[in-house]
């Protein structure tokens, strides 16, 4: 559905942010984009839906290239993005005129938008913020918000960038949680994040460093990679734990590994059996 | 001298609809040369705590004290350094250089001195001298964070207290700040810090602060906390958790990758030598 071909993009400053990026997006898939800070992620996330478009190369999505100014508003109902700061992102007054704002500019009629704000209300567990002002609320609330925001635009694919950072865990985990009904219910996730930890339910995850596709592949085959420690990721620490069992002759098998209640069980299943 | 809240209550939007008591009744006090987390859920209070802290914000009813100072005088803001969650919003000069300076000129230090601080203030976040001519805004996330640690180090604060200071930051960048931090407390200043990461935190605090719904619903040591309470903690220290409640014979104060490694192993050897006796 998304398509990126020998994709380069430099800051104003000459500084090389991607090159050569190909890669593609199905329909329907979780993708999981990692990264260190600065390693490209973000302005990748930008090129998805045209806030960004590239200097070399193209995206299509769904057919039409991010470059056909033309274009840009059918792309920008099918692509909706989260960022990582809430802040900069609000413009209402309160948390329902906030939600509005995108519906309305997709010229929906008013019955149409309320129907939409009482949706990604719920979703999220919003309704009773409605009336509050999205500014006096937390970080994590703020987070929530937004992601209402992209939700009530009702896009196809939702591109996530470092949705979580600011969270609190629980509330990350919620948040989470509801990027995984999402997918579940057939839309298309692209997740970027530095929290390896967040990543298991991906289909496919790429490694992005220095503007670069450094790896690509299935979780239980990326999160392992050794190379990420060179890179400054840290793997996820049930995963590193399982990895260096491992060598202990103490094998866990990979879904095992997605959360510590799992993990325990099978540990005590090993040991307790013989 | 400590930092003394007493029995505090802040409230947001007071008298009207939509009042929200973020803060009820709270009492706590803080030593010099402490390392102090506050943990709490999205809401519980907690940067609304440490706000008070400085005079950023006055309690509805109730006292804060800063070695016995009011927290509002000059005195005490100069020795309680702030950085927030997201060091962008306390950015606002054009090199990092006069960022740095800023706090040490405002607080009338001679140019000479300034530039002493701004060295040392730099030195302590890892950056060399070529950052200084640098546009703050240009930096990346964790570069900003470490530039607005050291706009709060160049006081020379007896408290450095920190809203979420490694959210956002990829895990090297998180490592730089946690190492300056510890440096901080080695040298007898007192580090409060918002967090919910616990993975990163957890080895350094000695003491924890919960807070639930703006009331203190846990204080004390990081193994207290491992033993008591069920949120946050990180994902080692509830698989450990977990292996407890199975009946594993495991030590309960476990947080790292190493640690739980080197205890599940020493227990496969028991639990092996066990059977073979048999």
């Amino acid at each position: 559905m998304i398509r990126l071909e020998n994709v380069s993009y430099s800051y104003p400053d000459g500084t090389p942010a991607l090159r050569n990026i190909n890669m593609g997006i199905k329909k329907g898939e979780y993708i999981g984009i990692i990264g260190k800070n600065g390693s490209g992620k973000s302005t990748l996330a930008l090129h998805l839906n045209g806030l960004l478009r590239p200097q070399k190369g193209k995206v299509m999505v769904r057919g039409m290239n991010t470059g056909d100014f033309s274009k840009l508003q059918v792309i920008r109902k099918i692509v909706g993005i989260v960022f990582q700061n809430p802040e900069t992102q609000f413009v209402g007054r309160t948390v329902e005129e906030d939600l509005a704002f995108g519906p309305e500019n997709l010229c929906l009629p008013p019955l149409e938008i309320r129907r939409r704000i009482d949706r990604a209300l719920a979703e999220i567990e919003l309704e009773k913020y409605r009336y509050h002002s999205p500014k006096a609320l937390s970080g994590g609330q703020g987070q929530c918000v937004a992601l209402a925001g992209v939700l009530a635009m009702e896009p196809e694919c939702l591109v996530f960038d470092e949705v979580t950072s600011m969270l609190d865990p629980e509330s990350g985990k919620n948040v989470l949680e509801r990027v995984k009904r999402l997918h579940e219910k057939g839309k298309t996730v692209v997740h970027i994040t530095h929290n390896l930890e967040e990543l298991h339910a991906a289909d496919r995850i790429i490694v992005i460093d220095r503007g670069r596709i450094l790896l690509e592949g299935k979780p239980e085959n990326v999160l392992s990679d050794p190379s990420l420690l060179d890179l400054g990721l840290t793997p996820p620490s049930l995963i590193e734990l399982a990895e260096h069992l491992k060598k202990h002759g103490v094998v866990i098998p990979w879904d095992k590994t997605s959360s510590p209640s799992s993990f325990a069980e099978e540990i005590c299943r090993l040991f307790l059996k013989t | 001298m400590p930092i003394i809240l007493e029995n505090i209550s802040f409230f947001y939007s007071r008298n009207t609809p939509l009042e929200t008591a973020a803060l009820q009744n709270v009492n706590l006090r803080i030593e010099k040369g402490e390392f102090v987390g506050i943990l709490g859920e999205k809401g519980a209070g907690k940067s609304t705590l440490i706000k008070l802290f400085n005079g950023l914000l006055c309690p509805d009813s109730g006292k804060v004290t800063v070695d016995g100072l009011a927290p509002s005088s000059k005195e005490v803001k100069s020795r309680i350094g702030m950085v927030f969650q997201q060091a962008a919003d306390q950015l606002f000069c054009r090199t990092v250089y006069e960022e740095i300076a800023f706090g040490p000129l405002n607080f009338g230090y001679s140019r000479k001195e300034t530039e002493e601080r701004v060295f040392e203030a730099l030195e302590a976040v890892s950056f060399d001298r070529t950052m200084l001519s640098r546009d703050p805004f240009s930096l990346s996330g964790g570069e900003m964070q470490r530039v607005a640690l050291a706009g709060a180090l160049a006081l020379r604060p007896d408290y450095l207290v920190l809203d979420e200071p490694i959210t956002g930051l990829d895990p090297s960048g998180k490592k730089e700040i946690l190492d300056t931090l510890k440096k901080m407390k080695d040298q007898g200043t007192a580090v409060i810090t918002v967090t919910h990461n616990l993975k990163g935190f957890f080895p350094l605090l000695e003491r924890i602060v919960l807070l639930r719904e703006g009331r203190i619903s846990f204080e004390g040591s990081r193994e207290e906390y491992l033993e008591t309470e069920n949120v946050l903690l990180p994902p080692i220290a509830s698989m450990i958790r977990e292996l407890r409640s199975r009946g594993m014979p495991v030590n309960p104060a476990i947080f790292t990758v190493e640690e739980a490694l080197k205890e599940i192993l020493r227990v496969k050897s028991m639990i092996e030598k066990e059977n073979s006796e048999k």
